[in-house]
């Protein structure tokens, strides 16, 4: 599905999130959008799952406004999403139910998707019962099973560990290859942007504006990032990391 | 869930020896005050037991029961129903949590006069003054709960294209119950002492409360004691067996 900003503007009040932004994200492509916290990324985001709309400005989705919520274009938030008076089969399944196909074979379908994260056996558990990566392969699953045209992720694994982040990376980047929807990915972790995205969109602080746009194209990567290195350098330094080696530094000698 | 059925084992018997203690306290009582004025505390199990033999004490207690239900259901029919479509309506909420605050802090028992004179004398105008006991804690802590169902699980179900149905189904509802429970047992206080009181004022037909002020107008002292004491034992079985599985029940997933 093909998604089109133009001139979308978003302001809350006084407060101007989003100011005239532009662009365009091709069917299939897979999109990260990093940028300091409160830089209005999570707001693009929403815009685009039609949980929000645009101040001024057009905002579409293959040539339709995007108006409001679709099971077309899904979102996964960064955590306590699931529903925790449900059993993880009944929070995948949920999905298919609220889009009216019959309890019974909603059930079946949700223990197949279970399965493709690694859940067998945990069909009966409820969320508080599983660990936060867990609860996070469930929420991929339920967003997965609707076979949404765009996937929109919100910080999807910020509360995890970094170990159980890099598994879950890889969860995802199996799911997309398979079932290739148009992805939104909104992190602030730079080596998943990278890992993931075909092209990474660096935001400023508010009003968000792109500072840099780096096209990777859609090439087999592994969380070995080293080819990267150059590209990840200017993004920290873009959001304002330092990457220089600064005096004192003789704690290396001490090591050697 | 060693902690829980320990803890379980140590609320019965808080309970038994509140039991005795309270016995204990009426059987000093009766030693120190004439036979006329109260009765021993085996004297009026003793007519506990005749009363459970007899088909008068039946015919009361179902009538009584039969208000309750009709009464206490009710309230929690509509209390439910307009906490969820209160809490959900933002412009009508804050007006209308303030009335139920006003209406709730009138006795219930004031209003029998109104509604005898309305409705006449017979079962409805106590089976209605129950359910006003009843309905304003249901309705109040469904409503306050349903304003607080966290902001993610509702957009969560919105991009799953949930109806407003389905919606008000699978996410309000399950999201309120630990809130509704706890108000359901308070409505539950209200409605019983209602009932009890409406039915001592109204006097229509047999009821434990009719029962318990004929006991006072004869000066049967035995037969008061008697009654307060199936009204105590009662309340205490309806709220504490019957409620609390009911809540051990839909709120499973919190006690895993």
């Amino acid at each position: 599905m093909k998604l089109n900003f133009s001139q979308v503007t978003k302001s809350f009040g006084d407060l101007n999130v989003i100011k005239q932004f532009d662009t365009s994200i091709a069917d299939g492509e897979i999109v990260a959008l990093v940028g300091p916290s409160g830089c209005g990324k999570s707001t693009l985001l929403h815009m685009l799952a039609g949980l929000q709309q645009p101040s001024s400005g057009s905002l579409t989705a293959d040539g339709d406004s995007v108006a409001e919520p679709s099971p077309e274009r899904t979102l996964v938030f960064q955590e306590h999403a699931l529903y925790p008076w449900m059993t993880l089969r009944d929070n995948v399944s949920l999905a298919l139910e609220f889009q009216d196909q019959p309890r019974k074979e909603s059930l079946v379908e949700a223990e197949k998707w279970l399965a493709r994260v690694q859940l067998s056996g945990f069909e009966d558990y409820y969320p508080h019962q599983v660990s936060g990566g867990m609860r996070q392969r469930c929420a991929l699953a339920r967003a997965f099973i609707a076979r949404p045209k765009v996937l929109l992720l919100d910080e999807p694994f910020g509360a995890l560990d970094a170990l159980t982040r890099m598994t879950l990376q890889s969860v995802l980047k199996d799911l997309i290859e398979e079932e290739r929807p148009t992805v939104v990915l909104v992190t602030h972790d730079v080596d998943e942007a990278l890992y993931l995205a075909d092209r990474v969109m660096v935001f400023s602080q508010r009003p968000a504006t792109v500072l840099k746009e780096v096209e990777l194209g859609h090439i087999p990567k592994t969380h070995d990032l080293s080819a990267f290195a150059d590209v990840r350098r200017e993004v920290l330094n873009l959001l304002g990391i330092d990457t220089e080696q600064h005096e004192p530094k003789d704690y290396q000698g001490e090591m050697a | 869930m060693a902690d829980r059925s320990s803890s379980g084992v140590a609320s019965k018997r808080a309970y038994v020896a509140a039991i005795l203690i309270i016995m204990l306290f009426w059987q000093v009582a009766a030693w120190f005050l004439p036979d006329f004025l109260m009765p021993d505390v085996p004297t009026a199990l003793i007519r506990l037991w005749e009363e459970l033999n007899s088909s008068e004490f039946y015919e009361g207690l179902g009538n009584s029961m039969t208000r309750l239900g009709a009464g206490y259901g009710s309230a929690l029919f509509f209390g439910i129903i307009l906490g969820l479509v209160g809490g959900t309506l933002n412009a009508v909420r804050s007006t209308l949590k303030a009335a139920i605050i006003i209406l709730q802090s009138i006795p219930s028992i004031a209003w029998v006069p109104l509604f005898l004179i309305l409705m006449g004398f017979g079962n409805l105008p106590i089976i209605v003054v129950v359910a006003i006991g009843a309905f304003f804690p249901t309705a109040l802590s469904v409503m306050n709960a349903t304003e607080s169902v966290e902001k993610v699980h509702i957009s969560a179900a919105r991009v799953m294209g949930a109806s407003k149905l389905q919606m008000l189904k699978r996410v309000y509802f399950p999201a309120v119950t630990p809130e509704l429970i706890t108000g359901a047992q308070l409505a539950f206080g209200n409605a019983w002492r209602a009932l009890i009181s409406a039915e001592m004022i109204v006097g229509f037909s047999a009821g434990l409360g009719k029962s318990l002020a004929y006991s006072g107008e004869i000066a049967d002292m035995t037969g008061v004691m008697t009654n307060i004491l199936v009204i105590a034992v009662l309340a205490a079985v309806i709220d504490q067996v019957i409620l609390e599985r009911i809540k051990h029940r839909l709120l499973r997933y919190q006690y895993l």
